[in-house]
């Protein structure tokens, strides 16, 4: 067992601090020169709140040390009261580095550690790389102590593939939060600086003003595929996958260079996600599914947009094909599918039209449009309806405007739930939902038929139902 | 080949017991229909249609005649479709009123079994089983069990599945 003595934080992290606080009391400090109206008095408290800040951060690093101690990590904490973080090394399911800009400009890295519990996590801000590195290697160690085939590159994602991005959807709203944020803290600072009444009557100034309200959404929404596609490419900048010591190993972005751990035993499957573009430009982006991860959706990326292909060779490398077909659900479904995507429509238009006699025949018009946009949604809805079983891993298929296809191995099955709601009942049909104590706890087959449903959960798991069946 | 239904009914009392939730479910829905449609009926705003002020009671009417027959048949129903039956090491249970639902539990994939009693239920002398996975969707409940039986249950489960456990969650 290893054994080492207590560390400290990089002392670099006293430089990175103060900056680091700086947003918090940036603020008060403003205010406290402002109301002292710049008396050398005022500037003495504020001299005096940045020191107290600075004997914080001293005091803080100071009296913050971790230890790896036999086959626990130990995280103490004494600044105001004693507190001690014990982490068995058996139960950290991963261990995420992350450098910011900030601290990567010292060499540093922030060690996150997932314990899979909440409120278990360990975090250590500000280490240098190298011993992050070492911690990561030390923290998931493996038992078995596998040979040096040490970095196995599964995957590293070519440049011109970042042109995808902008087609998931991803950070697309990205303008409008600038936007928001900018005017939010425009309006924080201004009253602060007693400029309130400017900012409002600058406001007022805009909604005079429709066209240029119209012009500033137009230019956010022109730059919506664009600032996305950045935010995108920033994000997933070299996106790696490698395989290391029984641990799938993701590593992306550019400014914040992310890594995260899967410990392969715990990978249960995969969830593939494409939307309407990316459909078309034949790409999909992959999720793992693993037990006992929190947060999969940021954490359990596997991909980033990649051909179809790419990704059926990776994932089938990375955790396992599926083989089998995917079986189309009955015709009923079509049916139950388009009368979801036009109905609601259909009836907003009529009370549109029966609530309103005169007036609003553009909200008519609109629900009218929408309804026969309807038409294709539904009939594509319902060709991404699927599910099968290969053997080993079940797949289950569904959506259109984001259609995801789960693929799930058998043993990780802890349950069925079959729910059919009156109108599922009227058409024969129901939904046969595979419970999995991984990634979203349920992965549904909507409207399959009773003989599908029979078979799908039969071939899956045949002596969980096999007492419960009879013959007609 | 069709999935029979589970062989044991629940207590006979939980048809009492959803009468009880339909009761002050009922009585819920009546006065708070007829508060909110007195308040916005005697109010003066212009957005109000006219019948709205002459006739408010109309709302709580309507509330009343559509809850009334459904809420009623409700534990009948439900005594008619709640089911359980532990066979073959896997545990199913059939529940619902509009939205039916069948589980299915193997025995070896369960981490822990609970039963717990609601008010009304402490009444009765009836609990709720609940069955937990790893997985949300993998997981049951029973309700309206004799206690005895809940909790003989609950026994059986958790030795057995202390027998069965294995940790392919």
């Amino acid at each position: 067992m290893t054994s080492s003595t207590a560390a400290r934080l990089s002392p670099k992290v006293l430089l990175i601090d103060p900056v680091r606080m700086l947003p918090s009391l940036l603020l008060p400090l403003l205010g406290v020169l402002f109301a002292g109206g710049f008396s050398p008095v005022s500037y003495a408290w504020a001299a005096a709140g940045l020191g107290g800040g600075v004997v914080f951060a001293v005091a803080r690093w100071l009296t913050f040390t971790y230890a790896v101690e036999g086959d626990r990590l130990e995280l103490r904490r004494s600044l105001i009261s004693r507190s001690v973080k014990t982490i068995p090394l058996e139960r950290i399911r991963g261990v995420d580095i992350a450098s910011p800009p900030l601290l990567r400009v010292f060499g540093l890295a922030v060690l996150k550690i997932d314990t899979g519990a909440t409120g278990q996590e360990g975090e250590l801000n500000g280490v240098t790389l190298a011993e992050a590195e070492r911690l990561k290697a030390v923290l998931l160690r493996q038992q078995d102590a596998a040979p040096a085939q040490a970095q196995d590159v599964l995957f590293k994602l070519p440049r011109r593939w970042l042109l995808y991005g902008p087609l998931s959807g991803a950070y697309l709203l990205t303008p409008f939060a600038l936007a928001g944020g900018a005017i939010g803290l425009a309006f924080q600072v201004g009253e602060e600086l007693g400029l309130g009444r400017q900012a409002l009557r600058a406001g007022r100034e805009l909604v005079n003003h429709p066209d240029l309200l119209i012009l500033a959404v137009l230019v956010l929404v022109v730059l919506m595929p664009i600032a996305g596609g950045i935010m995108y490419a920033l994000f997933t900048w070299d996106f790696t996958l490698r395989r290391r010591e029984g641990h799938l190993v993701a590593e992306r972005g550019l400014l914040t260079r992310r890594s995260v751990s899967l410990e392969s035993a715990r990978v249960r499957g995969y969830e593939s996600v494409d939307a309407l573009a990316e459909r078309w430009a034949g790409v999909v982006r992959v999720w793992a599914i693993v037990t006992g991860l929190g947060d999969s959706q940021t954490r359990g990326q596997l991909l980033p947009d990649v051909p179809r292909a790419v990704a059926a060779d990776l994932t089938a490398r990375a955790v396992g094909p599926y083989t089998g077909p995917l079986i189309a659900h009955p015709p009923v479904a079509r049916q139950r599918r388009l009368f979801r995507a036009v109905a609601p429509w259909l009836a907003a238009a009529l009370a549109w039209a029966v609530l309103a006699p005169p007036a609003w025949p553009g909200l008519v018009l609109a629900s009218l449009v929408l309804a026969g946009l309807g038409v294709p949604l539904g009939l594509d809805r319902y060709r991404s309806l699927g599910h099968g079983y290969d053997g080993t891993r079940l797949s289950a298929r569904s959506g259109s405007l984001r259609r995801s296809q789960a693929v799930v191995e058998q043993r990780a099955v802890v349950g069925w739930r079959l729910r059919q709601t009156v109108f599922q009942r009227r058409s024969g049909v129901l939904t046969v939902i595979a419970g999995v104590g991984a990634g979203r706890g349920g992965y549904h087959a909507v409207d399959v038929s009773r003989e599908q449903a029979v078979a799908f959960t039969r071939s899956v798991t045949p002596e969980w139902v096999a007492p419960f069946l009879v013959n007609d | 080949m069709r999935i029979r239904e589970p062989a044991q009914r629940v207590s006979p009392k939980a048809r009492l017991l959803w009468l009880l939730h339909s009761l002050a479910a009922f009585v819920v829905l009546a006065a708070g229909s007829y508060i909110v449609a007195r308040w916005i009926g005697t109010s003066r705003w212009s957005w109000v249609p006219d019948w709205m002020h002459e006739s408010w009671w109309i709302v709580p009417a309507v509330v009343i005649a559509l809850c009334l027959p459904a809420l009623a048949a409700e534990p009948f129903v439900r005594y008619a479709v709640h089911r359980w039956e532990l066979a073959g090491d896997v545990v199913y249970a059939r529940s619902g009123f509009l939205t039916r639902e069948w589980v299915f539990v193997p025995v070896s994939r369960i981490q822990t079994v609970d039963k717990s009693q609601g008010w009304f239920e402490r009444l009765l002398d009836l609990a709720t089983l609940e069955i937990r996975t790893a997985s949300h969707a993998g997981s049951s409940r029973i309700n309206g069990l004799a206690y005895g039986t809940a909790a003989d249950l609950a026994e059986l489960l958790a030795r057995r599945a202390e027998q069965l456990r294995d940790d392919a969650t």
